[in-house]
């Protein structure tokens, strides 16, 4: 059935004179049905190139027409195309009330394929009411009215979506469901993208500005045409397509964080981090000398924060006939920005009636000044032959520089040397780190979709996906000096200096392929049939070289005191460097390949989309050790399953009822697997080849309502049995840095609900969401205070949350707009409660970050037709990241407020 | 008092001596047979994975790591002489059986022959470590990520090490880090090791067993020190430390990480008798996390050969070196029993020869002789019988060399 649209057109023509001979015409264009003004639309006459896109209340203005006859013509994604004839006579100024209506097109999935289905067809709302799965999406419209600055922080205003954040930086990965990344795929436009963090297999949200993302898609449950390891859901950053008209914005503005007016920056001389190490210059076998080492990267001076700069332009058109379209995007970022940390160490009580409670055994206080210069450049192409045949080119390329000075000062409270005696005593050591980053990520993609004779579709794509970090000479010098139980000091020894070079890539190669079949059954049936599979060749590398400079002692052989880094004298310990048999060392790869067979049968109201993906993976490492065990080098190989049913019922046009099973898995990263340790800021992690990969049967159940634009109501609930989810649990505390490994501790169960509103009234917008998730594990825990049993430990299972997991997550905005003074206000609030972060070895006790709030402000006001001033506020409420053991503080993380400011110019 | 007992003694063995020598001990004597050596090693350049037996006088020279696999073992027989190249170390993962006799030591040194100049033996997952009558000299240089390494490391609960009057010089970090190890260390001299870190001896993760008749000159950090794993409690260490003459040790590190003569922390247990501490940085120290509960101690000579210690560069800072017998602040108090000095000449434990070292460099030279001149006052002033699970450790004196011959043989 085509249902018949209405397309009502009320336009007021107001006329009046003007003295210029040209005529100009300007209005408003407005959602016929909600009388919400509509932004960015693209006004046009047919047959020229004159156009203009309407502003963010919908106005739009074209001057200097020639008196005569034109059809103006009106594009928007999510409603009918508009068309008019007018004529203009000389002079005059004509103003037009438009208003379009909603495009009603649910059944556009009963078509047989005449021509390509576009993606930027439909507004988010439309996409998620249409899409085959469960599915929350997140456009760049509403991305760009809210106070967000790159991916990180707008993704969080998607249903049951937080982020996990770690200690003194920005990086930022999705968590979905209350799930953490591990169980989740980021995605751009589609496809995996390597990953230049040593420790992880995803790119941080936080390197991909919001400008370049048309929108955010989050998948709860997967089809069989998605890659089968995500047991969360899928989060794919789609950055922009080429657009129908000259599109054209460009945006700048500064900002300061708070933290740096009760502190200074510290600095440190970045041009004196040598990019090469000693036998990268000289090569192999090179003995570097005392003097090899620069100094000024280790003096650290005290600075005023320079202002964060912000600035972006996206550009875009068609040409050849609307052929062939580019745009080009690219955001430049240079934040300064710092925290101020607390990092305790936490270790069972020995001590009389401590009762092997955990007691902190050191106390850290660190402060972090951090550069971050993030460059992205994204570049699409697209030709289409013909209405049948269509090719993409997408690249993205993203710089990020990070400098980073690190000052720590931990005291002993108990262990070690002996710890202190009281408060303020104690061996004191200053840790003192400065630490430069280079990564580039390259994504590039060649894409195609190809009608066949009617009813055949075939996509193919080629990726070619690079991910490199380099970090040269990071630079860590440690003192220490001794406060006596007298309260008297010693002076500053100077204990060690480490110079470490290290670089790791990650390099995927991987090419996919898909054939459909859709036939009509008649009436409001159909059936689509579709085959695929996907081939990935991932390879990673890891190398370090480090050097260990000794403080020469002096004539007794004692310690030299320290005064400052320009006089202290030094030895190289290990004069060729550690790069021959560093244990950090390693390579690894991950063959993937994956089939799958899906259909989707349409019956009236109900939609069932089935089938099977088996996906093959083939992972192993290789590392040169010091002492060849036989976990030097290990392959491991497997093949799963993974079945799909997603059952889609539309109860009336504007609602759906919707019940789904997925079978998915998460694997292990590959260093994971790979027994030696990654370092880390506070943690480090040595990885394990015995850990398995985690399998999940996943079952949903959701209803959505879209009672008109903009609005939205879902509410659903999730069940999932997770066999061998991976977590980390301690092994050691030494040096002050907490030493995990990755294992699997058995089946977790995962239940949850969800409920997401989102309403305008008038001037004031309302959207909502909460997600409750509860989550059950079994792990052997030590009770120590029992004591130990013919020498050892004594074991209990201890029931708790999975890692990672977060119970309740709410996240609430409010917009206020207001036409006449063409002003946006939003306020935004986001909730987590308590996320067990680390399992702590003893029974009863683990590592949880505490419940934050998180509340965040932005506006804008239009000057003039093209000049916007734009101002944002992040973490208002100053919201500390606290990890407890119980009432224990293990770390607490200041970051404080975030101020910016700037103008936007569009055309 | 004491001139009468050491004249009661000297009587009492002249007395046996006079009646053994008038008796003929029975004899048996056997045929020459010769039994051959089980895999012996031949001489010259050895390397990678190795087992069988270091030949009496043979040379060997080691040109890169050497590897005892699981299930293997390499011995030596007294008078082997290793010599080591290019900074490798051992690895023992099987059974490292060294065999030294009194008048036919076994050798490992480097060829440079200066502190830190090779690996020593990295025996993480061994399966036992015996070692007796042999030298180890100049270990401890880098390792592959830079570090200092241990000479003797060992790090698996109930690994039986037994280390008899061997001699161990100019190590560089650690002399002996043994985690979990069931130890019998008796006997041996420990010199001059720790560049600017390390202890002599330094029993960990559930480490037992005993430490006595050892003497440890010019560490870097402390002598003797006992702890139990910061993150796991159980099993506890617990170790008999007596008879040791410790002298010097703790300077190297500097003021910041003061060395100890012997330490407990962290919920271990020690049981501390009869040593004498010379010209340490800080003598006993119990920390305040160890296992007082159990810990006990007593029967311990501690002296001062000066006031002060004065740092080089600078002369401010002055260390009194009586005040830290027992530092301030942590558990350990002085016991009736002991022998605390309280000027320069007031029980002085009256070594053979003693350079009145305070702090000297990694590999100064031990040219002293900690044997006690007679009127010691460490004679008879030991505990014979302390609280120990062994009813038959202890002695009569105190230190490293004992009037009853139980004591070092160097």
């Amino acid at each position: 059935m085509i249902r018949k649209f209405y397309l009502i057109v009320i336009f007021t023509l107001s006329v009046s004179f003007a003295f210029a001979q040209d005529a100009i015409l300007k209005g408003k264009v407005t959602d016929g049905g909600s009388q919400e003004p509509l932004p960015g639309a693209y006004v046009h006459f047919d047959g020229s190139n004159k156009g203009v896109a309407t502003d963010a209340f919908g106005n739009f203005e074209l001057s200097k027409l020639s008196p005569g006859e034109y059809k103006i013509k009106i594009k928007y994604v999510g409603f009918e195309e508009f068309e008019k004839e007018i004529s203009v006579i000389a002079g005059q100024v004509l103003v037009l009330n438009l208003e379009l209506s909603e495009r009603r097109q649910n059944l556009k999935n009963v078509n047989v394929y005449g021509k390509l289905n576009e993606s930027n067809e439909s507004s988010s709302r439309q996409s998620e009411k249409n899409a085959n799965n469960i599915t929350n999406i997140l456009s760049a419209r509403a991305m760009e009215r809210s106070p967000d600055l790159n991916a990180a922080t707008a993704i969080t205003r998607v249903s049951a979506v937080t982020l996990q954040r770690n200690s003194g930086s920005d990086e930022a990965y999705a968590i979905i469901r209350g799930l953490e990344p591990r169980y989740n795929n980021t995605l751009i436009n589609g496809v995996k993208v390597t990953s230049p963090d040593p420790v992880s297999r995803f790119v941080s949200l936080n390197i991909v500005p919001s400008d370049l993302l048309d929108r955010i898609e989050v998948s709860k449950t997967l089809t069989p045409e998605m890659e089968g390891d995500a047991i969360g859901g899928t989060v794919n950053l789609v950055f922009k397509d080429a657009p129908d008209h000259e599109y054209l914005k460009a945006d700048a503005s500064l900002g300061y964080s708070a933290i740096f007016f009760n502190r200074k920056y510290d600095n440190f001389n970045q041009g004196a981090v040598q990019r090469q190490s000693p036998i990268d210059r000289f090569g192999p076998g090179y003995s570097a000398p005392a003097g090899y080492f620069s100094r000024s990267n280790l003096d650290f001076t005290k600075k005023n924060a320079p202002p964060t700069v912000l600035a972006s332009f996206t550009y875009g058109r068609r040409f050849l006939n609307n052929k062939l379209g580019f745009i080009i995007s690219d955001s430049y970022q240079n934040q300064y920005y710092g925290t101020n940390s607390q990092f305790n160490v936490a270790i069972p009580n020995t001590q009389p009636g401590g009762n092997f409670k955990p007691v902190l055994s050191d106390i850290a206080n660190r402060t972090y000044s951090t550069q971050q210069l993030n460059n992205g450049l994204s570049a699409h192409l697209d030709y289409k032959f013909d209405d049948k045949n269509k090719i993409s080119l997408d690249n993205i390329f993203l710089y990020t520089y990070i400098a980073q000075a690190r000052l720590s000062i931990d005291t002993s409270i108990i262990g070690g040397n002996g710890g202190r005696v009281g408060a303020g005593t104690g061996t004191v050591y200053n840790d003192n780190r400065s630490y430069i980053q280079n990564q580039y990520v390259e994504n590039l993609k060649l894409s195609g979709k190809h009608v066949i004779a009617g009813h055949f579709q075939f996509d193919w794509a080629g990726i070619y996906s690079d991910a490199t970090a380099n970090s040269p000479d990071r630079a860590d010098l440690t003192l220490n000096h001794l406060i006596n139980p007298d309260l008297t000091s010693t002076p500053n020894y100077f204990d060690a200096i480490s110079r470490i070079w290290s670089r790791n890539g990650n390099k995927d190669l991987s090419a996919t392929g898909s054939l459909s079949y859709t036939t009509s059954l008649g009436g409001n049936s159909s059936l689509q049939l579709k085959g695929g599979g996907l081939y990935r060749h991932s390879t990673r590398f890891n190398a370090q070289n480090q050097y260990s400079l000794k403080p020469a002692p002096e004539a007794n052989g004692v310690k030299s005191s320290f005064t400052d880094i320009y006089s202290a004298d030094w030895i190289v310990y290990n004069v060729t460097g550690s790069l021959q048999s560093d244990a950090s060392n390693y390579t690894a790869y991950e063959d993937i390949s994956a089939g799958y067979g899906e259909f989707k049968l349409t019956l009236n109201k109900l939609d069932v989309i089935g089938g099977v993906r088996v996906e093959g993976t083939k992972q192993g490492y290789n590392t040169n050790p010091v002492v060849l065990t036989i976990t030097s080098n290990a392959q491991k190989t497997y093949t799963d399953v993974l079945p799909s049913l997603q059952l889609k019922y539309r109860l009336t046009d504007l609602s759906n009822l919707r019940a789904s099973y997925f079978k998915s898995i998460a694997r292990p990263a590959l260093f994971e697997l790979v027994p030696t340790p990654t370092y880390g800021e506070a943690t480090d992690v040595t990885g394990n080849p015995y850990v398995k990969h985690s399998e999940a049967d996943n079952y949903d159940l959701r209803y959505e309502l879209f009672p008109k634009n903009e609005e939205q109501f879902f509410i659903g609930g999730f069940y999932k049995t997770i066999k061998n989810p991976i977590e980390f649990a301690l092994i050691s505390t030494l040096n002050g840095q907490l030493e995990t490994t990755p294992q699997n501790f058995g089946t977790a169960k995962v239940g949850g609900a969800e409920i997401v509103y989102s309403r305008y009234f008038g001037n004031i917008g309302f959207s909502g969401n909460y997600t409750y998730t509860y989550s059950n594990i079994n792990s052997p825990k030590v009770v120590p205070e029992a004591g130990a049993v013919n020498g050892k430990p004594v074991i209990k299972n201890q029931s708790r949350p999975m890692q990672g997991q977060t119970g309740n997550v709410a996240n609430l905005s409010l917009l206020y707009k207001n036409d006449a003074h063409k002003v946006f206000v939003q306020l935004a609030y986001t909730y987590t409660s308590k996320t067990l972060s680390l399992v702590y070895n003893d029974y009863g006790y683990d590592y949880y970050t505490q419940p934050q709030s998180f509340l965040s402000f932005s506006a804008e006001k239009q000057i003039s037709r093209h000049f916007t001033v734009t101002a944002k506020v992040n973490n208002i409420l100053n919201t500390p990241t606290i990890v407890k053991i119980n009432n224990l503080v293990q770390s607490k993380d200041i970051y404080n407020v975030s101020f910016n400011l700037g103008l936007r110019y569009s055309l | 008092m004491k001139t009468k007992y050491i004249f009661f003694i000297l009587t009492g063995i002249l007395w046996i001596t006079g009646v053994s020598s008038c008796k003929k001990a029975e004899l048996t004597t056997f045929a020459k047979v010769k039994i051959p050596t089980s895999s012996p090693i031949a001489a010259g350049n050895i390397s990678g994975f190795v087992k069988g037996t270091l030949l009496t006088g043979q040379t060997y020279t080691v040109t890169a790591d050497i590897t005892v696999k699981k299930g293997d073992t390499l011995s030596a027989q007294p008078g082997a002489i290793v010599v080591v190249k290019n900074n490798a170390q051992f690895n023992i993962q099987g059974v490292l059986n060294l065999l030294g006799s009194q008048d036919s030591p076994v050798f490992f040194n480097s060829d440079a022959n200066t502190p830190g100049t090779w690996g020593g033996f990295q025996a993480d997952s061994a399966e036992a470590i015996i070692i007796k009558w042999t030298h180890v000299d100049n270990t401890g240089g880098p390792d592959a990520s830079g570090s200092a390494r241990r000479t003797l490391v060992v790090n698996k609960v109930g690994v039986p090490v037994d280390i008899e009057d061997s001699w161990f010089t100019n190590g560089q970090d650690d002399l002996m880090g043994l985690f979990g190890a069931k130890v019998t260390i008796l006997r041996n001299t420990i010199s001059s090791s720790g560049s600017t870190d390390g202890e002599g001896i330094n029993l960990k993760s559930g480490a037992t067993g005993v430490v006595a008749y050892n003497v440890i000159f010019s560490q870097a950090g402390s002598g003797v020190k006992l702890e139990t794993s910061t993150t796991v409690p159980f099993p506890q260490t617990e170790v008999d430390v007596y008879n040791n003459t410790i002298v010097s040790v703790g300077w190297r590190r500097g003021s910041a990480e003061p060395g100890r003569g012997t330490s407990v922390g962290v919920n271990a247990i020690g049981h501390i008798y009869n040593n004498i501490y010379v010209n340490c940085y800080h003598g006993i120290e119990l920390f305040n996390d160890a296992d007082n509960v159990h810990t006990t101690h007593g029967n311990n000579l501690f002296y001062a050969s000066v006031d002060n210690f004065t740092d080089l560069r600078d002369p401010t800072i002055q260390i009194n070196l009586r005040n830290n017998f027992y530092p301030a602040g942590a558990s350990g108090t002085p016991q009736p029993t002991d022998l605390i000095s309280t000027k320069v000449g007031n029980l002085d434990p009256l070594f053979v020869k003693f350079d009145g070292t305070v702090a000297a460099p990694n590999g100064y030279p031990n040219t002293n002789d900690f044997h006690l001149q007679s009127g010691s006052p460490a004679f008879g002033a030991g505990n014979p019988g302390f609280d120990s699970k062994h009813p038959e450790y202890g002695n009569q004196d105190m230190g490293a060399y004992t009037t009853d011959g139980k004591g070092n043989k160097h």
